[in-house]
């Protein structure tokens, strides 16, 4: 059955300044710029003001069926989070969890990206192996993990340690930072403006810390999210 | 962006399909969700799919299927002829009809005017040309 029309409103606080055009909604505060484009849905987004002249965002649906009427919400909900991102922030944290080897981390690219080594005591080793003090001048080897030429080295004389060791390399996503918490052992913290990207970024490096061929309830090793929180709190 | 023209009782609306194209009639019920319930002062009351319906700017103020004397008062009140014909929408679907029902004389005559007007537009812009020019 369709409901000739529902609709439904929510509240715009001041100090966030928005536009919408043709279904893209464009939010602007102090943390910076945000915009989403809603245009898989069939609905009517308005910005009216009501009594007393405050600023709302209006989402109708004419003749819409049940999946339509609750798209209306779930857009709200999309707008609200592009709000707070504007305003407050996200903060992402996650905790290294291990019970023997300790996770060894590295956040490189001026914090944009993380490599994870040691997960498990992990050391693969991928390229070729060479015997020790073996010279020969102007040796160019590909890399035998990748198999692309792209990583072509040039070996004059290679000792046995110096092969490729297992990395896992996360880069964040865009607008996404990562630190090292200090006071707070093995803890990581990522900080964004959009809500979708920096998840996004957690569920990557959680993601890369899967065990693999191993009974999950007993090796319980990995990155976790602990915390889902904003950058500025209020108290 | 949001709607301005709404389907309600009192909605003056024009036929754009069927048996009765071209004709202003007003909307005196709601049916379902795809059909009215029309009325106009020299019609039959009968029932109209919203599909064959283009809402108007025009509103009456008449209760739910008004007795057709009532339906009059209202629409002399309302002044909806007046209203209709003075709109940029009413007024070009006059000159539609007028130029529908032209014959080959009216058309001849119509020639000669427009040549005639072609002709003093063109001397105005050469005089403004030459103002300029100068």
């Amino acid at each position: 059955m369709k409901t000739i029309l529902s609709s439904e409103t929510m509240d715009i606080p001041d100090g966030v300044k928005i536009k919408i055009n043709a279904r893209v909604i464009e939010v602007e505060g102090p943390r910076g710029k945000l915009s989403r484009d809603f245009k898989h849905l069939n609905l009517d987004f308005q910005l009216i003001k009501d009594e007393e002249g405050k600023k709302k965002l209006k989402i109708d649906a004419w003749f819409a069926t049940r999946k339509t009427s609750a798209a209306i919400r779930t857009a709200l909900s999309h707008v609200e989070n592009l709000i707070t991102g504007v305003t407050k922030g996200y903060r992402y944290k996650m905790r290294f969890v291990y019970a023997h080897f300790p996770i060894n981390a590295s956040i490189t690219n001026s914090n944009t990206a993380i490599e994870i080594r040691n997960f498990l005591g992990e050391k693969k080793i991928t390229a070729m192996q060479f015997f020790d003090r073996l010279s020969v001048p102007c040796f160019e080897v590909c890399c035998a993990k990748c198999m692309d030429s792209s990583v072509l080295f040039q070996i004059s004389s290679v000792s046995y340690d110096t092969c490729y060791m297992q990395v896992r390399k996360v880069d964040m996503l865009d607008g996404v930072t990562i630190l090292r918490s200090e006071k707070v052992k093995d803890e990581l913290v990522l900080d964004g403006n959009d809500i979708e990207l920096v998840s996004r970024s957690a569920a990557l490096i959680n993601q890369k810390c899967h065990v693999k061929n191993k009974d999950i309830r007993k090796f319980l090793d990995g990155i976790y999210v602990s915390e889902k929180g904003t950058v500025v709190v209020e108290e | 962006m949001p709607f301005k023209r709404y389907v309600e009782i009192g909605r003056v609306a024009l036929v754009n399909y069927g048996k009765e194209y071209g004709r202003l009639v007003v909307i005196v019920d709601v049916i379902d969700q795809n059909r009215a319930l029309i009325d106009a002062p020299d019609m039959v009351r009968s029932q109209m799919n919203f599909k064959r319906l283009s809402l108007t700017d025009i509103k009456i103020e008449i209760n739910r299927v008004p007795k057709k004397k009532a339906l009059i008062e209202a629409m002399e009140k309302a002044d909806v002829k007046n209203k209709w014909e003075k709109s940029s929408w009413g007024r070009r679907l006059i000159v539609q009809q007028r130029r529908a029902a032209l014959n080959d004389f009216d058309r001849f005559k119509l020639m000669l005017a427009k040549i005639k007007r072609g002709g003093l537009i063109r001397q105005e812009l050469a005089k403004l040309k030459k103002e300029n020019a100068a």
